[in-house]
């Protein structure tokens, strides 16, 4: 097991380097200067020099690539040309909030999917469950995000008035509080902010949960289907046992490994939902910080955005093949 | 009692004929229904793409002053209301479809000619040449689709050219691992060994046996990123990254519509719907193909 992990870990190291580089000469073959979007057409020649050398943008090439490889491996992605400030600073400040919508869309996600998935598979002959329910989740596979969206902020925020429009609510309140202790000298005030925070949350959530549910019931569906053609699923059936047990104690737990990998896919899914769920409900986040950047020519910024997005699917994926030794013990690793 | 009634069904009667007939018909629907529903939505839009100058009933950038961000049916002429320009939302939207199709159906042709040789080549020769070209497409993997397409499309610029070179780049990886592995089972058939042995080169191996013997599964994988090109493409255009305005495309239409959602909420919802119905019919067509032709890739 230690020996697949190393082994793992030593394939995701030139993974990560040869994407952080496909970022960095992508960043630079860029149209435009971002002098020249940082201080206007305007700007004078030796103002622009200036600027270009205060950005180590007039170093060779190389010398700006295995700089920015260096300082990636510590985390440190230089400070963000337009602000100035660390860029680390700003994903650390974004990527709760990121964080708490790709899990909260999540829940949404499993809880829709997962049980239609499962229905649509069990009653696959009877037309009249399973062809609403496919249509379901083929019309949530074909509904993009962006759109979906916006067709809640219509009815709920602009009709009905029930959430707000835009924003994220006081998250860096809240996590404040905990660290400070505030949490229970203040609970009231506490569960305010993460109430507001919420409540900023649900629409958002909702649209990436219901986009990303048609994956999950899809894949949900063809991993029950693939458990319950078994054979222990027959024995189980064949030794009288009743059909509920039947799914509860042998499908579920058996279609669990199938449904790990979808944490793999989900989450490179939900990563990019989020960045055009986070434009569309103009809410902080890394996927908003990411296209921002990109209009800004940040190159800083941007960079940093991505490779922490492009990190985080990498990880995610290897804790997922660790993950399935532990749900499937028949699963060992040389 | 209880086994018999959990146990699944056996047909041990034979069908008197009416009954067999009306079986054999709606499995016959229930395989052909989607897929023709499916293909006919496809075939509908390439059509109202292709002559969106004879369709279209005014020109996509033509300004009607009288007539701003008026709502649809509201002035005869405009079907589905005006945007913010008094621009037409029926003939953008028609105009718009070509964007989308042709950077849909182009990327997947991009990705489908730059991925497959290579899978196949991979699959085929082994050794260092497939390491290389697998670790390049790992790489390539690691980005999500609409990711990878955003930071080629930014570095090159929006235009459509860029939009189909950045989605076909993107999607490319997905081909060129299942052309891969496709050939690493193909390559072991006692057909390859057997033009090996009457003297067939390895291109010609490649090109006249492994390529033919793996276009089914390919197609399919095609059919259905066709509508994940589509999705991107609107996804890019909506991020201000597509085809610059005023050429109309879906996601640019709803794009510039956000700023009007609560005045004019029509020029989003149609132009979201419009980009749905396209990602629904691809959908369809892929989905259907996929059950009719190769069953291996239903978990995709």
């Amino acid at each position: 097991m230690l020996q697949y992990i190393s082994r793992r870990l030593l394939v995701a190291i030139p993974m990560l380097l040869g994407a952080m580089s496909i970022v960095f000469f992508a960043m630079r073959v860029l149209p435009g200067d971002p002098c020249v979007a940082m201080m206007g057409d305007q700007a004078t020649t030796g103002a622009l020099a200036d600027c270009n050398k205060n950005l180590g943008l007039n170093r060779p090439l190389a010398v700006q690539y295995v700089d920015y490889l260096w300082r990636s491996l510590r985390l440190d992605f230089g400070n963000s040309f337009r602000q100035g400030y660390p860029v680390s600073d700003y994903i650390g400040r974004m990527f709760p909030h990121t964080f708490i919508l790709v899990m909260a869309s999540a829940v949404v996600a499993a809880l829709v999917g997962i049980p239609i998935g499962i229905i649509s598979a069990l009653k696959r002959r009877n037309p009249l469950v399973d062809y609403p329910l496919r249509i379901i989740a083929l019309l949530g596979l074909s509904m993009p995000v962006f759109w979906l969206g916006i067709l809640l902020l219509i009815v709920f925020s602009l009709r009905l008035d029930l959430f707000p429009l835009i924003g994220g609510g006081d998250l860096d309140g809240v996590l404040a509080m905990i660290s400070s202790g505030e949490v229970f000298s203040q609970p009231r005030d506490f569960l305010a902010a993460v109430a507001d925070v919420l409540h900023h949350l649900t629409l958002p959530a909702l649209a990436l949960g219901f986009t990303l549910a048609a994956t999950v019931s899809r894949l949900s569906r063809s991993a029950m289907l693939e458990v319950i053609s078994q054979d222990y699923i027959r024995t189980a059936r064949a030794k009288g046992q009743r059909e509920r047990l039947v799914v509860y104690k042998h499908a579920l737990r058996n279609m669990m490994v199938p449904l790990l990998t979808i944490i793999g896919i989900f989450v490179a899914i939900a990563l990019t939902g989020t960045v055009l769920t986070e434009t569309v409900f103009t809410r902080p986040g890394l996927g908003k910080m990411l296209v921002d950047a990109i209009g800004a020519r940040d190159y800083p910024l941007a960079q940093g955005a991505i490779t922490v997005f492009t990190m985080t699917i990498i990880v995610v994926n290897l804790v997922v093949d660790m993950l399935y030794a532990v749900v499937d013990p028949r699963i060992t690793y040389r | 009692m209880a086994l018999a009634r959990r146990a699944e069904p056996v047909d041990l009667v034979i069908p008197r004929g009416g009954e067999e007939s009306r079986g054999a018909l709606r499995s016959r629907l229930r395989r052909w229904l989607p897929i023709g529903i499916g293909l006919s939505m496809a075939v509908v839009m390439i059509v109202v793409a292709a002559a969106a100058p004879l369709i279209a009933p005014l020109s996509p950038s033509a300004q009607f002053s009288d007539s701003v961000l008026k709502g649809p049916g509201a002035i005869e002429r405009h079907l589905l209301g005006t945007d913010e320009f008094g621009r037409d939302i029926l003939s953008r939207i028609i105009w718009g479809a070509r964007v989308s199709l042709e950077v849909g159906l182009a990327s997947v042709l991009f990705s489908f000619v730059l991925g497959v040789p290579l899978g196949i080549v991979a699959g085929v020769r082994g050794g260092p040449l497939e390491t290389a070209i697998m670790r390049c497409a790992d790489m390539l993997m690691a980005f999500p689709t609409l990711l990878l397409a955003l930071i080629i499309v930014t570095a090159l610029g929006g235009s459509l050219v860029n939009e189909i070179l950045a989605i076909g780049v993107a999607l490319t990886p997905n081909f060129l691992r299942l052309a891969r592995s496709l050939a690493l089972t193909i390559r072991d058939q006692d057909y390859i060994l057997a033009a090996r042995a009457l003297g067939g080169g390895q291109l010609r191996i490649m090109a006249r046996h492994v390529f033919p013997n793996a276009l089914y599964a390919l197609v399919v994988l095609a059919s259905l990123y066709i509508a994940t090109a589509i999705r991107t493409e609107a996804g890019l255009s909506f991020l201000g990254l597509g085809v610059p305005p005023p050429t109309p495309s879906w996601g640019n239409i709803l794009s510039e519509g956000r700023q009007y959602i609560k005045c004019c909420p029509w020029i989003t919802t149609f132009s979201g719907l419009a980009i749905m119905v396209a990602v629904l019919a691809f959908n369809l067509v892929g989905d259907a193909l996929r059950d009719l032709l190769d069953p291996r890739l239903k978990g995709e």
